[in-house]
């Protein structure tokens, strides 16, 4: 029997999964490794252990579900989270750590670029929003302010670049991941001059550009020996997570949007032309060269309410987070749609879309003397699902959204995926236990093997069976309280400045993945 | 009870108990200067506060302390308050003489009852983990005063009694230490924090039950907290470790690939080149052989 493998190099870890060519799961795993914050803006992972934890993943799953019974390996297929950057030297060796997404060192030039007609007309260009993010961004900053590192730099890769290159000796990146960079233009899928020039390179310190077809080259001989994979085995360049969530959720096509919730959330829609926003809100990410994935990010999801489950939750069971959750959520559905009255703004880590605020905090608002534990639980839960709400219902305005998809640990928790069909008033399909981006990277390979005539083909078969309704009392009580947290998320903006500048001089400054710096061991020279 | 102190050496008391470098009590009625200078000490000392504030400092970081809490300081750490100044107050505390282990930490000696590797672990965790302020931890003033009693009245029994309770404090402060810094809430922080340690020491050869101590869990649900979080086990996560750094330093020209396993926890330069070729299909003399080439 032939199986597809997929690879995601997410945020947190590691996953990899088998599929059959009907796209059933014959096994998965996962592994972790840790994101350092040797600063508090900073948020790095180690390239090495990334490969480390892929190799072993790889190797354990083959050697768990595929070599026992004998299956042979079409097709190994990557995915990956977008925007990090990795600087390596003419030698290949990484030069320094990998810089994530959550990173924020470049929030000066962000700032000042956001605000500039140049910034402007590179968002235009290039569909990613001007924010610390982008390795346009990030890639100026090192030009700038670690200028040894700039002057040994070879290429700047991606995570999955560098993987990909390790495994084959490839240097490559796929349209998605290059299409958050800041620095492809969209329209044209070629990097962008203006672009180019603002964080000082020239596209030969970038990788070769590819299709999200493309095979990537050979495995080298010694993996092909230590996998146990034939030489012939495909390596597919792959896409984002981002867009291959999407995909997976089989929402190719009008009037369809996806919203996906794991510890940062997203909500996004795909089509044939990019989302044009003055604002600056949303980006536009890419697929193939004809296919858009547009949308826009949230930092405030499930990691909030991890965060008050952290404070607030019972852990009758020590370290055992599920369960509080599960106690907490419990407790939540005994108070009614509203809480009561109780709203909450749930920015604790500043916030993206739709506001771009990196100074705004969160607030319970409307407290009153009859409001109890269960309401704040409950209000966390509704405070984080307005700021979803409040994505799609700017996206609303340049798509007719008549259908939803959700996905991820927190979106897929009956619960919330019911208070989401409420808050937008539109049916909300989804499916337990199943990981959307691996599907996509799945219907990917399968379209790429021929198994699907295009990319629309491979979509349609996507079935998500658990439809929730909403309802319509719910919904109006929703709506009522969406206006007050609207209004609140910008009608506070001075405000949220003024905190957050004192928070600055006074308290410790915010990270965006709550541990301790690492101190590291010194090398010896 | 009245003030004391009993010092090695000097009182008689003390004479059965080598390992009690000092012991003793103090009631400050008024402010006082050049008092409390900052001193080092070759043992581990222990103060627990009866009343009052206390301002102090240890290893050069301010502390504030309050009834009921212990201040731990570590040999070799700087201890004292600037100026010398005593502020008003009451307070206990003891100084322990710790043996050295062969791997350089601390380690109470024979007359503790504690096995060996109970021993090692209970000082590899008072070393690593950095905070010299155990709160609201009452159980170690009565110890104490246990031993205070025990120490003047000298019946039957004194000395196993003594040993036992000061065997007792380094139990009680170990997990104190460890609770107070994991509080069985936040995974991904107690995670983080072991992996700080592990890096930190990765020619340490860590087995289960260190690491799991180190967090102030036991080893069944350390393994399965572990396992679930990141989906390996603690052995092969910290394998993984290894293997990451070993690329790191295979990548440098200016270390043999037998210090490089040695620094990174592999106990022979076989076990090392074993273990990363069965992981990365190449030997570390071929994989840097591959990595310095200009291409």
């Amino acid at each position: 029997m032939k199986s597809i493998i997929t690879i995601e190099l997410g945020t947190n870890g590691v996953r990899v999964f088998a599929f059959d060519l009907d796209g059933r799961v014959i096994g998965s795993m996962k592994g972790y490794h840790p994101t350092f914050h040797t600063e508090p803006d900073m948020s790095e992972q180690d390239p090495e252990q990334i490969f480390i934890t892929t190799l072993y993943l790889l190797k354990n799953l083959l050697n768990e579900y595929i070599h026992p019974k004998k299956h042979k390996v079409a097709c190994i297929c990557f995915s990956a989270s977008m925007h990090s950057v990795l600087a390596v030297d003419k030698n290949g060796n990484p030069l320094g750590y990998a810089i994530t997404w959550a990173d924020n060192r470049a929030k000066k030039e962000a700032e000042e670029l956001r605000h500039s007609a140049l910034g402007k007309s590179l968002y235009a260009a290039t569909g990613t929003p001007i924010h610390p993010m982008s390795p346009l961004l990030k890639i100026a900053w090192i030009k700038h302010r670690d200028k040894d590192r700039f002057a040994l730099t070879s290429k700047f890769l991606s995570i999955k670049s560098y993987i990909v290159h390790q495994l084959t000796g490839e240097y490559l990146t796929d349209y998605s991941i290059a299409s958050a960079t800041g620095l492809l233009n969209i329209h044209t899928v070629s990097w962008e001059t203006d672009a180019l020039k603002y964080a000082g390179i020239t596209a030969g310190h970038l990788p070769g550009l590819a299709p999200v077809f493309t095979s990537a080259g050979r495995l080298k001989k010694a993996y092909q020996q230590s996998l146990g994979l034939p030489a012939e085995t495909k390596i597919l360049i792959g896409s984002s997570d981002g867009c291959l969530a999407t995909l997976g959720d089989g929402i190719k096509g009008e009037g369809k949007a996806t919203i996906t919730i794991e510890d940062s959330g997203a909500v996004r829609v795909m089509g044939s032309s990019v989302l044009k926003d003055e604002n600056m809100r949303f980006f536009n990410y890419l697929l193939t060269e004809d296919c858009y994935v547009s949308g826009g990010p949230t930092n405030n999801a499930g990691n909030i309410f991890e965060w008050f489950t952290g404070q607030f939750g019972d852990f009758a069971n020590p370290y055992d987070m599920e369960n509080s959750m599960q106690q907490l959520i419990e407790e939540a559905s005994k108070v009614p749609a509203g809480s009561d009255g109780l709203l909450f703004l749930p920015y604790l880590l500043g916030e993206r879309a739709p506001i771009w605020n990196a100074d705004a905090r969160g607030a319970y608002f409307g407290l009153n003397i009859k409001h109890e534990r269960k309401h704040f639980v409950r209000a966390t839960i509704e405070g984080i699902l307005y700021e979803i709400y409040s994505i799609g219902k700017t996206l609303g305005e340049q798509r007719n959204i008549k259908s939803l998809s959700v996905n991820g640990t927190f979106g897929t928790i009956p619960f919330w995926t019911q208070m989401i069909a409420d808050m937008f008033n539109r049916p909300v399909h989804t499916r337990q236990r199943s990981h959307s981006v691996s599907i996509g990277a799945f219907l990917l390979s399968a379209t790429e093997m021929g198994i699907y005539k295009s990319l629309d083909d491979a979509a349609r078969t996507v079935e998500l069976p658990d439809v929730y309704k909403p309802d319509k009392q719910h919904h109006a009580i929703y709506a009522a309280y969406y206006n007050i947290f609207e209004k609140l998320s910008t009608k506070l903006f001075d405000e949220f400045k003024a905190i957050a500048t004192l928070q600055q001089e006074h308290g410790h400054p915010i990270k965006n993945i709550p541990s301790k710096p690492i101190t590291r061991k010194k090398q010896k020279l | 009870m009245n003030q004391f102190v009993l010092q090695h050496g000097k009182s008689a008391e003390l004479r059965l108990f080598p390992h009690i470098l000092e012991v003793g009590m103090k009631k400050n009625g008024s402010i006082q200067l050049n008092t409390f200078p900052s001193t080092i000490s070759e043992g581990i000392r222990m103060y627990y506060i009866i009343e009052g504030k206390f301002e102090w400092r240890i290893d050069r970081h301010p502390y504030i302390f309050y009834p009921g809490d212990v201040a731990l300081v570590l040999p070799g750490a700087p201890f004292g308050s600037d100026n010398g100044i005593l502020e008003i107050g009451s307070f206990t505390w003891i100084h322990l003489h710790m043996q050295k282990t062969t791997g350089g930490h601390i380690a109470p000696g024979k007359w503790s009852g504690l096995s060996d590797s109970e021993g090692a672990a209970i000082g590899k965790i008072l070393s690593f983990n950095s905070t010299p302020i155990l709160s609201r931890f009452s159980e170690a003033g009565k110890i104490l005063k246990c031993i205070h009693i025990e120490l003047f009245g000298q019946e039957i029994g004194y000395q196993t009694r003594i040993n036992h309770e000061i065997t007792e404090l380094l139990i009680q402060a170990t997990r104190q230490m460890t609770r107070q810094n994991h509080s069985g809430r936040d995974f991904p922080k107690t995670f983080m924090h072991l992996e700080e340690i592990l890096r930190q020491n990765l020619a340490h050869q860590w087995t289960v039950e260190e690491m799991a101590a180190l967090v102030g869990m036991g080893t069944t649900l350390f393994n399965e907290r572990v396992k679930s979080y990141s989906g390996f086990s603690p052995i092969n996560y910290l394998i993984n470790i290894r293997i990451s750094e070993a690329i790191k330093l295979l990548r440098r020209p200016d270390i043999s690939v037998t210090d490089i396993a040695l620094d990174t926890g592999f106990y022979s330069s076989q076990h090392f080149s074993t273990t990363f070729k069965k992981l990365t299909g190449f030997r570390p003399s071929e994989f840097r052989k591959n990595h310095l080439q200009n291409k």
